[in-house]
């Protein structure tokens, strides 16, 4: 009888044996050690599945809206409007967060209120202004379709797709969006350049505590993955970490987002109140509003920020303009599948 | 608290290095830090405090390295070891750590760096983590990490105004700053193959006195480059730490 039942299943006799081919991570020494989850061991199967999901709109409620819809890969795989819009008109509060080098970010959102990449990815997909699916119709849909069933086995070796399958997948899939070949990565890192006279002042500035950028945006990876009140605003519209923790202490503090590629992810701040990096800049250098949560980095909050003049100014966006990485928005391995 | 299991996450990569070895081997020591504040034990965010230079403050965030452990035999030799341990007030885990392996003997003192010393303290000295990371030090000309990160805000008397303040100690303008600490055992420990707890306690008040008065606003809110901020410090941060308790489990 045994025999019999595995016979009538289709889903055993037409598998190839699971046989996954172990993923190769390569990124350059000067970026930290990526821990990968134990359950979770990246494979070519489940990376090219996960790209294929983060841009098939599958996932979405009406089939029109993949994650890439809000993470544009022109943009650094953010959304150049200040709030995304889900698949029913609905418009978001908080900007798009950009797609860099998450593989080390242990919490993810501007909140962060998910630990992982796994965790996160199961989100946007039954968020109610979002994608407004449902994990067990998107399951059913991923269940039913042509290709699919046979590429999650390749990848994971599981007769039924679950949702924690497609969290995997997409996870795998963004940890392989590396971006460790901008200017900056030659210069320093390399010594294969040199900054201009500009660039180089704007390093300066950045990395001393004239400008003290580097406290919150420093070292490879150009942000410290914590939460910090940066002066935006003396009364808070979103509390931003105190709505995931519960605690005051908490209010308006945000995650601070990596630099890299920032030149292409207008606009900025948690609700991307900023469309330009000169905005950025000007907040930071007079613009800074005192709040009980202020951070203690924020040293200047007394004076309204760091008095930048205007060639500092300049010199710090030429700067900022190093971390640009124009590799990595074109690499084909993060393209779209479908229009390969 | 929530912020706490959100920077556990980041700070599991130098526990790796240095406490959470798979066990630990006979002859062991486990340490447990504690910080205070003029003999109280120090609450972050919450309490205010009064410095020895008459400015109302509190601490928001400390952060530091502890290196180059040694425990001095009675008899005139010292077991050396190449711990370093990253300590961050807030994630318990990193508030405590052991040595093992301990030859047999009595002890009677413990000798250690604060911060890193100039072998370690190099632009990538300590392995490429996301803790060590944000502990770098990038001033151009200068290396390694930052020794301690022990910041708030004190109420400046002359001007009423809330302010910031950042200790961040470390080497500049190649002078090392690292303080060399050695300090009493409460009771002699008698290693033979058993475990001791060692309970260590930094009083973060010295660093702004004895012998010298630190005065938040006369070296303004940024020091990393004011080497006589950092020798001050240096010179103060000699007798933060004491050992309060030794215990044979």
């Amino acid at each position: 009888m045994a025999s019999s039942c595995e016979d009538d299943d289709p889903m055993i006799i037409d598998r190839p044996d699971y046989d996954p081919t172990p993923y190769s991570l390569d990124y350059p020494s000067y970026l930290p050690i990526m821990e990968i989850p134990e359950d979770n061991p990246m494979t070519e199967e489940g990376v090219s599945l996960g790209r294929m999901l983060f841009y098939d709109p599958i996932l979405s409620a009406d089939s029109t809206l993949s994650c890439a819809g809000c993470h544009k890969m022109e943009y650094s795989f953010t959304d150049e409007r200040q709030f995304s819009v889900g698949i029913d008109g609905s418009v978001g509060t908080r900007q798009a967060m950009h797609i860099v080098n998450i593989g080390w970010m242990p919490d993810l959102f501007w909140d962060g209120r998910s630990q992982g990449l796994e965790a996160q990815a199961l989100e946007p997909v039954i968020n109610p202004i979002e994608m407004m699916d449902t994990w067990p119709n998107v399951v059913n849909k991923l269940s039913n379709h042509d290709d699919y069933p046979d590429l999650f086995w390749a990848a994971f070796g599981e007769d039924q797709i679950t949702k924690e399958q497609v969290v995997k997948a997409i996870a795998q899939f963004e940890r392989t969006m590396i971006s460790g070949d901008s200017r900056y990565d030659l210069i320093v890192e390399r010594n294969e350049g040199f900054f201009t006279d500009a660039e180089l002042e704007g390093f300066e500035i950045f990395n001393t505590e004239r400008g003290d950028c580097f406290h919150c945006h420093g070292g490879i990876l150009f942000t410290d993955n914590l939460f910090h009140n940066n002066g935006l605003d003396s009364v808070f519209p979103d509390i931003g970490l105190e709505e995931v923790t519960g605690d005051p202490l908490d209010r308006g503090l945000f995650k601070t987002p990596g630099l890299r590629n920032i030149e292409l992810t207008a606009p900025y701040m948690h609700d991307g109140r900023f469309e330009t990096l000169e905005e950025v800049i000007d907040h930071y250098s007079e613009g800074l509003v005192y709040s009980e949560t202020i951070d203690p980095l924020m040293k200047q909050i007394a004076q309204g920020g760091i008095q930048l003049t205007d060639q500092e100014k300049a010199s710090l966006l030429a700067f900022l303009k190093t971390l640009t990485d124009t590799s990595f928005i074109n690499n084909p391995a993060f393209k779209n599948p479908f229009e390969d | 608290m929530k912020m706490k299991k959100l920077l556990g996450l980041s700070v599991l990569a130098i526990l790796l290095i240095t406490a959470c070895k798979e066990d630990p081997e006979p002859g062991t020591i486990n340490f447990n830090i504690t910080h205070k504040v003029d003999g109280q034990t120090m609450e972050l965010n919450n309490m205010i405090y009064m410095s020895p230079a008459g400015h109302p403050f509190d601490v928001k965030r400390l952060k530091y390295y502890l290196s180059n452990f040694s425990l001095h035999n009675t008899n005139g030799t010292t077991f050396d070891t190449e711990v370093i341990h990253y300590c961050e007030e807030g994630i318990d885990e990193t508030k405590s750590f052991y040595i093992d392996r301990i030859p047999s003997g009595t002890y009677d003192k413990l000798s250690f760096v604060y911060g890193l010393d100039e072998d370690t303290n190099v632009d990538g000295g300590l392995e490429n983590t996301l803790t060590n990371i944000n502990m770098e030090w990038p001033i151009p000309g200068d290396q390694g990490y930052h020794y301690m990160k022990f910041e708030g805000t004190y109420d400046s008397l002359s001007t009423g105004v809330i302010l910031n303040y950042n200790l961040h100690t470390g080497a500049t303008q190649g002078n090392q700053n690292f303080v060399e600490i050695t300090v009493d055992l409460p009771s002699d420990i008698t290693i033979d193959k058993n475990t001791w707890e060692v309970d260590m306690v930094m009083d973060m008040m010295e660093w702004l006195q004895n012998p010298n008065v630190y005065d938040f606003a006369e070296f303004g809110q940024a020091i990393m480059m004011n080497q006589t901020a950092q020798e001050v410090l240096k010179a103060n941060g000699v007798d933060v730490w004491s050992v309060e308790k030794v215990v044979q489990e």
